[in-house]
């Protein structure tokens, strides 16, 4: 690991907070608005950290700590170019630590998020390990250090990269699929009962999210970084538009479009480079 | 460093409405909506108490929601601002005096700033607003109590004394 690669990885929760901000600032244009400053989410965490701490119980702040700092491993992981399938399974155990500290609590609405965010997971889990195997068929590797330096076979994964469109709303916490949050509703769900600074974790760990649901495009690329880049603008781009032009889907409607629509590409991408 | 001055660039709203004819309901949301746009000032309608710094409350307080918002209000960390908007919640409005309404929530929690007008504009409410985040700014971290609780909360464990209410818990109309 070299210098470069530790300091994004130390400052990842910093400046993937820009992404956030330049998402809020994207989608206040798209709805002809001024929007918030860019530096936005910083505000935000200096703000939630000057807060009174109010905790509900230890294990539901740990937990809740325990799935941050998870989640910033995987990025970790992900800049080191790790296999693809650990990295895969540690996102998988950090959302299932965020769901144990949905359950710990006793307020109906964290535990209705967090079977919510249970659903999500049954929906885009499987799409993204089958997304695994077919880069794998194509890249001939699980490594991402090896999958970036083999030349781009884009095209050979063109619909798993529709099936990756199709999960990076459910995985970022976007309309149509972001019902494990549907915001007024169920006022926020699983992040109900944290409060000031211990709430400050779970808003960074979103940002890492982003990191992670990204580089899943970028690395489809393989050594083009070039394309890998704009792949990821126009994802970018492509998913914050389908977010402010869509409404909120039901829960068992997002399971059966996310599962059954993401398996059929990414069988069909298979099926492709198998014969 | 002082933390103080992010304070009312990220200012966090909750929005109650104990038993308003959802007049100015309509307003707040379209303060929110794209042509006042008050997210350019950070702020957020984020529906959850435990996260929210600015308590928005319309509404003349009916006998049913008084429990609601005096949780509600517990429920915010300081340093918290309460915004009474419209009329009615200020001192009843039109339904001053009526047979199921407390004529106003200052009699329950301690209000900040009250902003005026059945309904209240949106330009009102964003002024409004605006005046609670420099009393915000002045706040300090120190626990603020609701001026009279109600059975629901558990008072022994919040070691609340009751002789320092304004009112006696006993007298209210039933
Ligand atoms: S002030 Fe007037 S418009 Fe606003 S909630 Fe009260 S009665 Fe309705």
């Amino acid at each position: 690991m070299n210098t470069i690669t530790f300091f994004l990885i130390l400052f990842a929760p910093v400046y993937a907070a820009f992404f956030e901000g330049a998402q809020r600032v994207l989608k206040a244009k798209m709805q002809r608005r001024i929007g918030p400053p860019l530096m936005q989410p910083i505000f935000d965490m200096y703000k939630l950290m000057d807060k009174r701490a109010l905790i509900v119980n230890k294990t539901h702040t740990l937990l809740g700590l325990f799935y941050f700092v998870t989640l910033w491993c995987v990025v970790g992981l992900i800049y080191m170019g790790f296999n693809l399938l650990y990295i895969i399974f540690l996102h998988l155990l950090s959302s299932i630590i965020l769901i144990l500290a949905g359950f710990s609590v006793k307020s109906i609405f964290s535990h209705l998020g967090s079977n919510r965010k249970l659903l999500s997971i049954v929906a885009y889990e499987p799409v993204l390990l089958l997304v695994c195997i077919a880069i794998y068929l194509v890249y001939g590797s699980f490594e991402i250090s090896e999958i970036l330096n083999s030349p781009s076979h884009f095209l050979s994964l063109l619909f798993v990269y529709f099936a990756l469109l199709l999960i990076i709303p459910s995985i970022t916490k976007l309309s149509p699929f972001d019902a494990p949050k549907a915001h007024q509703e169920i006022v926020g769900g699983i992040e109900i009962e944290f409060g000031s600074i211990f709430y400050e974790f779970l808003y960074a760990a979103k940002f890492l999210e982003m990191i992670f649901a990204y580089s899943f495009v970028y690395i489809l690329a393989g050594s083009n970084h070039l394309l890998g880049t704009i792949l990821v603008l126009f994802t970018f781009l492509f998913v914050n538009l389908v977010d402010n032009s869509t409404a909120r889907i039901k829960i068992n409607h997002m399971v059966k479009i996310v599962l059954g629509l993401g398996v059929i590409l990414v069988s069909i991408n298979i099926l492709g480079s198998v014969l | 460093m002082s933390l103080k001055k992010y304070r009312k660039k990220s200012p966090w709203i909750l929005h109650y409405n104990c038993g308003s004819c959802n007049g100015c309901d309509i307003e707040i949301l379209a303060a929110l909506a794209p042509k006042y746009d008050l997210e350019r000032f950070g702020i957020l309608n984020n529906g959850n108490p435990k996260q929210s710094d600015i308590f928005l409350v319309t509404g003349p307080l009916t006998y049913r929601s008084r429990e609601r918002l005096v949780e509600l209000y517990t429920q915010m960390p300081e340093p918290k601002v309460v915004v009474a908007v419209g009329s009615c919640t200020c001192t009843g409005g039109v339904f001053n005096d009526m047979y199921n309404v407390e004529n106003g929530i200052d009699k329950y929690i301690p209000v900040d700033v009250y902003i005026p007008g059945c309904a209240a504009s949106p330009e009102l409410i964003i002024d409004g607003v605006v005046k609670g985040l420099e009393i915000l700014e002045q706040k300090t971290k120190e626990i603020e109590k609701p001026k009279k609780l109600l059975g629901e909360l558990d008072e022994s464990k919040a070691s609340i004394d009751r002789t320092k209410f304004a009112g006696n818990i006993d007298d209210r109309k039933n």
